[in-house]
């Protein structure tokens, strides 16, 4: 009784692949997430700059001077933190909807999830190029002399992009099932902005508190933000990164052929 | 090629209330072996059971029954958005589903812009889109209102808009909740013979509605639903 054959049921990667090769859809329609918030403002989703740097431009000197640190130093520091900050959290964040937010579409006809999720991711992605513009005049203001190691940035992004595609279907998923996770992981996030050396200097951390440095977002911060900074991460950090990518990638994985086909019963 | 075949099939909703879905009471259930059991336990609707059909094409399916009765529901497994719980589905040729010819539509942006992304949500690819965004324009009659954003149409000029994207894609099975009928008189008589041609172009038609007129001008097969069973064919 319990049996089902369907010509429609393919398998797990033909579905990961059917929503993940339609940019065209995914990409636009995070691209009018974007332009229809700011539709009717003036300068647009220029305010995603705008507020930005308002917001790192207010709290350069004062951490500065509360860390003591030397501002031209620390500045850079402190943009690049904030703006990746943004980008990590708002990818976690918004993955907890991913799947809630786009009910009518599912309930309506068939659309692969992934879709929705590249959606989020890619509305996230236009949020961050537009804030990361911001590095320009900090680093020319700071003088910040790159070399060659500043192209470990690919990578680093690379390897950002697929842990965010990972996390994104893992919180999707659990998100949809269980509601509280929503709650759970943002306030997860406003905990960990602190653990993470956003506004701080990692070497002001006493030596007994280095363990903080072990969360992943720290280490993916520090791959991302010190080749723009004109140094060279630490190898631990890509190692320990490597590893998160394939424990996030091992369980979006298992998650996603169990349930791609629930989802939408949970909605 | 067209066909639909549908064996003993059976839906079964979960109803994740605001108790089931709380990861405390399953966690709690789980902590403490299940005796919690009662507090997770989901209740599950049987929304349609043991559904068995056959269309070819040429087909034109009416489905009637109360509200509840199962009607959207088969429409969206037909859909493919709900996988049967159990039984035999198979289903060839493309399918475009009409249940909501909103989907997809966004207030604030422009009819043009709409029409983009009415496409795309649809399953067009952007070019097919660019190439029918004419015949779209024209055959809705909004003139220069295309450019303007779709929040300060009337209600009649945005089922006019959603009605003339949405008819105009091709697709071998052709689902619907309700005849799509879009308001004024003299719009009327154009959208009824186009959508004639489209529902004469593919090749299985289901359509589910409460009029009775409707589904005997327009059907040859009609099904009656009763609590997610087939109690009429």
């Amino acid at each position: 009784m319990s049996q089902v054959h369907s010509n429609l049921h393919r398998g797990a990667w033909a579905d990961w692949w059917d929503g993940t090769r339609r940019p065209d859809i995914w990409w636009t329609l995070a691209w009018f997430d974007i332009v229809l918030r700011y539709r009717r403002s003036l300068l647009g989703p220029l305010w995603l700059t705008l507020s930005m740097g308002i917001m790192i431009g207010g709290m350069g000197p004062l951490y500065s001077g509360l860390f003591g640190t030397e501002l031209s130093r620390f500045f850079p520091h402190l943009a690049l933190g904030v703006i990746f900050w943004g980008f990590f959290s708002n990818i976690v964040t918004d993955a907890c909807h991913s799947f809630v937010n786009s009910a009518h579409y599912l309930k309506q006809g068939y659309f692969p999830i992934t879709l929705f999720v590249w959606r989020s991711l890619s509305r996230n992605i236009i949020q961050f190029g537009h804030q990361i513009v911001l590095y320009v005049p900090v680093a020319l203001w700071a003088g910040i002399s790159l070399s060659w190691h500043a192209l470990l940035f690919v990578p680093a992004f690379l390897l950002l992009i697929i842990n965010a595609h990972a996390v994104g279907l893992v919180l999707g998923l659990v998100c949809t099932r269980f509601r509280d996770v929503t709650q759970i992981v943002t306030s997860m996030m406003q905990m960990l902005m602190f653990l993470t050396p956003v506004f701080w200097l990692p070497e002001n951390l006493p030596g007994r508190a280095r363990y903080v440095l072990w969360n992943p977002l720290a280490q993916m911060l520090d791959l991302l933000r010190t080749p723009l900074m004109g140094g060279i991460p630490d190898m631990h950090h890509w190692l320990a990164i490597a590893g998160w990518t394939v424990v996030s990638v091992v369980c979006a994985s298992l998650l996603f052929i169990k349930y791609r086909r629930r989802v939408v019963y949970w909605l | 090629m067209a066909l639909i075949s549908l064996k003993n099939v059976s839906v079964n909703f979960p109803i994740y209330g605001a108790g089931a879905s709380s990861l405390r009471k399953t966690l709690a259930a789980s902590v403490t072996g299940g005796r919690l059991g009662k507090e997770t336990g989901v209740t599950v609707v049987q929304a349609l059971s043991d559904i068995s059909i056959e269309l070819n094409s040429g087909d034109r399916l009416g489905l009637i029954g109360h509200n509840g009765a199962g009607k959207s529901t088969l429409l969206r497994t037909l859909a493919g958005v709900y996988e049967p719980s159990s039984g035999e589905f198979t289903r060839q040729g493309t399918v475009a589903s009409l249940i909501d010819p909103v989907l997809g539509i966004e207030v604030d942006a422009s009819g043009l812009e709409n029409i983009m992304l009415r496409g795309l949500v649809m399953g067009m690819s952007r070019k097919r889109v660019e190439q029918l965004t004419q015949d779209i324009c024209e055959f809705s009659g909004l003139g220069e209102y295309v450019n303007m954003p779709v929040r300060t149409y009337s209600t009649g000029m945005l089922m006019r808009l959603a009605f003339s994207i949405s008819t105009s894609i091709e697709a071998d099975i052709l689902l619907m909740d309700e005849w799509l009928s879009v308001g004024d008189a003299e719009f009327t008589e154009k959208a009824e013979r186009r959508m004639r041609e489209v529902v004469a172009k593919s090749g299985i038609l289901v359509l589910a509605s409460h009029s009775p007129d409707l589904i005997s001008k327009e059907c040859n097969r009609v099904i009656r639903l009763e609590h997610g069973r087939i109690v009429e064919a």
